[in-house]
């Protein structure tokens, strides 16, 4: 669970954050949109523990992210909007990397490595270079070490950027694997179509606020007038305009 | 074209400025005025050694003309080696060049941008370092102002002529060789060369100068002085313009920077056009990453996990660093110059004229001062940059569950062993060199010892002080503000350090010298109490400051 109370975190004199208010359940998949620069990014470094928040607080998995940061990061999972790895490891080195410093059995990273490289079509690559990666390459590894750790809450930066359709599928099935498995999933996107069809429930923000929150039925509600039910598309551009 | 080009960098330089506000400014401006301050010093040894050479009896004036050849034959090989190395990066793999290569802009203005931003950068250090030699010989030659103009008038060609010889180097080795691990040969290559110049500069001992009876036949000396250095190398061009303007010989002048500016010239106009046919062969194929086939074994430091699990993140952490350095070239590179400041250091000190047995112990134990800094300029290239070469991929460590001070402690014990070695090969080698005695021999290997683990925390402490995930190489790091700091830092501890020691030093001295109770004992406990809460108060401020510094520092 990620449970975010009066989140604020102030640039100077610009509010990045303005109290936000969330929270998401196990085995839920939140989709949290908004302009450029409304405040995403910002609000998941907050969660991640990258960043501090100027005030408020961040609980994950019932462990206070401030007060108890070690535990709140070993139950999650977070991948950036650009993937930079360790350009002088390999494939197989980086989820060993990954592995061990999440603690996981050995025995278990010797099985499932090899799994979840075969999985993301890795497997060829994983003796290579990460600086020869592609970036959808990399992508696609960091997606595999978050399923190495089975985390309980994952944070997702635009995921989806620079994979290929083929993977953008694979990607989704394991996002509903994820959400299944009890894990509650953040995952910021401006793929409308996505986060309609994927998410449990969506998050609008706009200058730093929550200006809208619900099931995508209930946020498109939140715009419906006299035309009738409109996308999510139609509403987010109503409410961010 | 090139002029849109040139535009960017002005805007980028005005805007730069402008930015400077505050304690920005104020740090901008304390740097400008310790950098003034040095470049004075530096005039002042210059202007005394060129003054008494100025005194020699027939000789003087030139030898202080033999001594200006050799100091711009130096600089003009280190601006072509540093061209070498600084262009395999600004031509193949700077950040902004697939952006301007895929513009719809000549190619050629392309590479010209580039080749004059290597060339500045490959250069204004070197021209700064020597400028302070320049002031001296003009004002020991009581030359006027025109002397310098006529001097910036023939470094500008000179720099650019250099600069062209390391560019053209380049761009025929990448056009032969289309690949990324060109460039690691030729960082490679070009550290060797600059440890070489170096070295050999040094084993030529250049004092013989000073010491014309170290020359047996006198008509043999003046020879030597008057035979030109390197007679086809543009530094004796320049040299020659130099000496013309000074006898005010205008028609050998107008030769010699005539013959300068024109080699400038052609060879700009060489490598104009042969980039048009050579630059994009070898720019597409540093694009290329080399193959590299890893493999799955155990690692040392897995097993050493396995075995202490309380420890894995630390070990985790260690083989991380551990293939990261081991694969990246910039640090072989980094490790040849660092073993030719080591074999000029020793040299140097076997080269001392030292007559008696005490001169050489008290010069040991001084010794330790000038090994430390040997070893803080070594933790400037290994131990300062170890937090920023974390480099965008730091996220990784920020969001796991790890804490700041545990990946300090790892980054501490990476570089601590290398420097306890290289101080003790340091001070053991020089010890033996200089026959100190005894107890200077243990007091100055103890003392080493303690700094080595000193200028190691120092390092890891100012490196996570002044973090910079952002730098593209080591040498934007080396010469930050906190670089800086980090070595006056290491500088005034050393000082502190041989200070506290100097009494004890005195009273052994005094002992030596047949003087009887020459030992105080509260002044050793004095000293001994100076000494413990000096190194206490050196490991735990900077330690303390970075590890604060860091766990705020937002990415």
């Amino acid at each position: 669970m990620i449970e975010i109370n009066n989140l604020t975190k102030v640039f100077g004199s610009f509010k990045a954050v303005d109290g936000l208010n969330l929270r998401v359940e196990p085995g839920e998949i939140f989709g949290f949109l908004g302009p450029n620069g409304a405040g995403k990014t910002t609000t998941v470094k907050i969660l991640s523990g990258i960043m501090r928040p100027t005030s408020g607080s961040v609980r994950v998995a019932g462990f206070d992210l401030a007060a108890d940061p070690l535990a709140a990061k070993r139950a999650m999972a977070y991948i950036p909007d650009e993937p930079f790895v360790y350009p002088k490891l390999t494939g197989w080195e980086f989820m060993r990397f990954i592995g061990d410093l999440y603690s996981l059995p050995v025995s278990d990273q010797k099985k499932r490595i090899p799994e979840l490289l075969a999985a993301f079509e890795l497997e060829a690559h994983s003796g290579e270079l990460l600086e020869s990666y592609s970036h959808g390459m990399k992508q696609k590894l960091l997606i595999a070490s978050v399923l190495l750790r089975r985390p309980k809450a994952v944070l997702f930066d635009e995921p989806t950027v620079g994979l290929d359709p083929k993977s953008i599928r694979r990607f989704k099935s394991l996002l509903l694997e994820i959400a299944s498995a009890g894990a509650a999933v953040f995952m910021c996107t401006h793929i409308l179509d996505m986060a309609e069809k994927l998410c449990h429930s969506v998050g609008i923000i706009y200058r730093g606020r929550l200006v809208a929150r619900g099931t995508v039925a209930e946020v498109k509600k939140l715009a419906s007038g006299a035309y009738g039910p409109r996308s999510l598309e139609d509403v987010f551009l109503e409410l961010t305009e | 074209m090139l002029n849109i080009l040139f535009r960017r960098k002005v805007n980028t330089l005005t805007n730069t400025l402008k930015a400077l506000r505050g304690w920005k400014l104020v740090k901008n401006l304390m740097f400008g005025a310790v950098g003034l301050l040095m470049l004075s010093a530096l005039y002042a040894a210059f202007w005394r050694l060129l003054a008494y050479l100025e005194t020699v009896q027939l000789i003087g004036p030139m030898l202080s003309w033999k001594l200006t050849s050799m100091v711009l034959l130096m600089t003009f090989s280190m601006v072509i080696v540093s061209s070498i190395i600084i262009s395999m990066s600004t031509l193949y793999y700077s950040f902004d060049l697939k952006f301007l290569i895929s513009c719809p802009l000549d190619l050629r203005s392309v590479f010209m941008d580039k080749a004059l931003e290597t060339v500045f950068y490959s250069s204004w250090t070197l021209v700064l370092a020597i400028l302070p030699y320049i002031i001296a010989l003009g004002r020991v030659k009581a030359l006027g102002a025109g002397f310098y103009l006529s001097y910036l008038f023939l470094m500008v060609p000179f720099v650019m002529l250099a600069g062209a010889v390391g560019i053209f180097f380049s761009m025929l080795v990448m056009y032969a060789f289309p690949s990324s691990k060109t460039r690691d040969i030729t960082w490679l290559l070009g550290s060797l060369s600059v440890a070489f110049v170096y070295v050999m500069f040094r084993f030529s001992k250049p004092e013989k100068l000073l010491r014309p009876d170290s020359l047996q036949v006198v008509a043999q000396y003046i020879q030597y002085l008057q035979s030109p250095t390197a007679p086809y190398m543009p530094s004796w061009w320049v040299t020659k313009a130099m000496v013309a303007y000074s006898a005010g010989h205008w028609g050998d002048f107008a030769v010699s920077a005539g013959v300068l500016t024109a080699a400038a010239l052609l060879l700009y106009a060489l490598i104009y056009f042969m980039s048009g046919r050579l630059y994009m062969r070898g720019f597409s194929g540093a694009q290329s990453s080399p193959r590299f086939r890893g493999n799955r074994r155990t690692l040392p430091e897995q097993r050493l996990a396995a075995a202490f699990p309380a420890l894995r993140a630390y070990f985790t952490l260690y083989w991380k660093d551990r293939l990261m350095l081991l694969r990246d070239a910039r640090y072989w590179s980094q490790i040849i110059l660092i073993a030719a400041l080591i074999a000029v250091y020793l040299f140097s000190i076997r080269q001392l004229p030292l007559d008696t047995a005490d001169l050489k112990s008290l010069i040991s134990f001084l010794n330790v001062g000038v090994a430390g800094f040997v070893m803080a300029a070594i933790g400037l290239r290994f131990t300062f940059p170890a937090v920023s070469l974390e480099g965008n991929s730091y996220w990784l460590l920020k969001s796991a569950p790890v804490t700041t001070a545990s990946v300090l402690r790892e980054k501490l014990t990476v570089s601590l062993l290398p420097s306890l070695l290289v101080g003790f090969i340091l001070i053991t080698i020089s010890n033996r060199l200089l026959n100190a005695d005894l107890f200077i021999s243990v007091l100055s290997t103890f003392t080493i010892l303690v700094a080595a683990v000193v200028i190691t925390v120092m390092g890891i402490g100012f490196g996570a002080i002044f973090p910079d995930f952002n730098v593209e190489n080591i040498h934007q790091l080396e010469s930050s503000y906190g670089g800086f700091l980090y070595m006056a830092a290491s500088m005034g501890y050393l000082a502190l350090l041989v200070g506290a020691e100097a009494w004890p030093v005195q009273m052994h001295f005094a002992e030596r010298l047949g003087r009887a109770h020459a030992w105080d004992m509260r002044a050793l406990v004095f000293c001994a109490a100076v000494f413990l809460a000096l190194n206490i108060t050196a490991l735990y401020l900077p330690w303390k400051l970075g590890l604060r510094s860091l766990e705020k520092h937002e990415i």
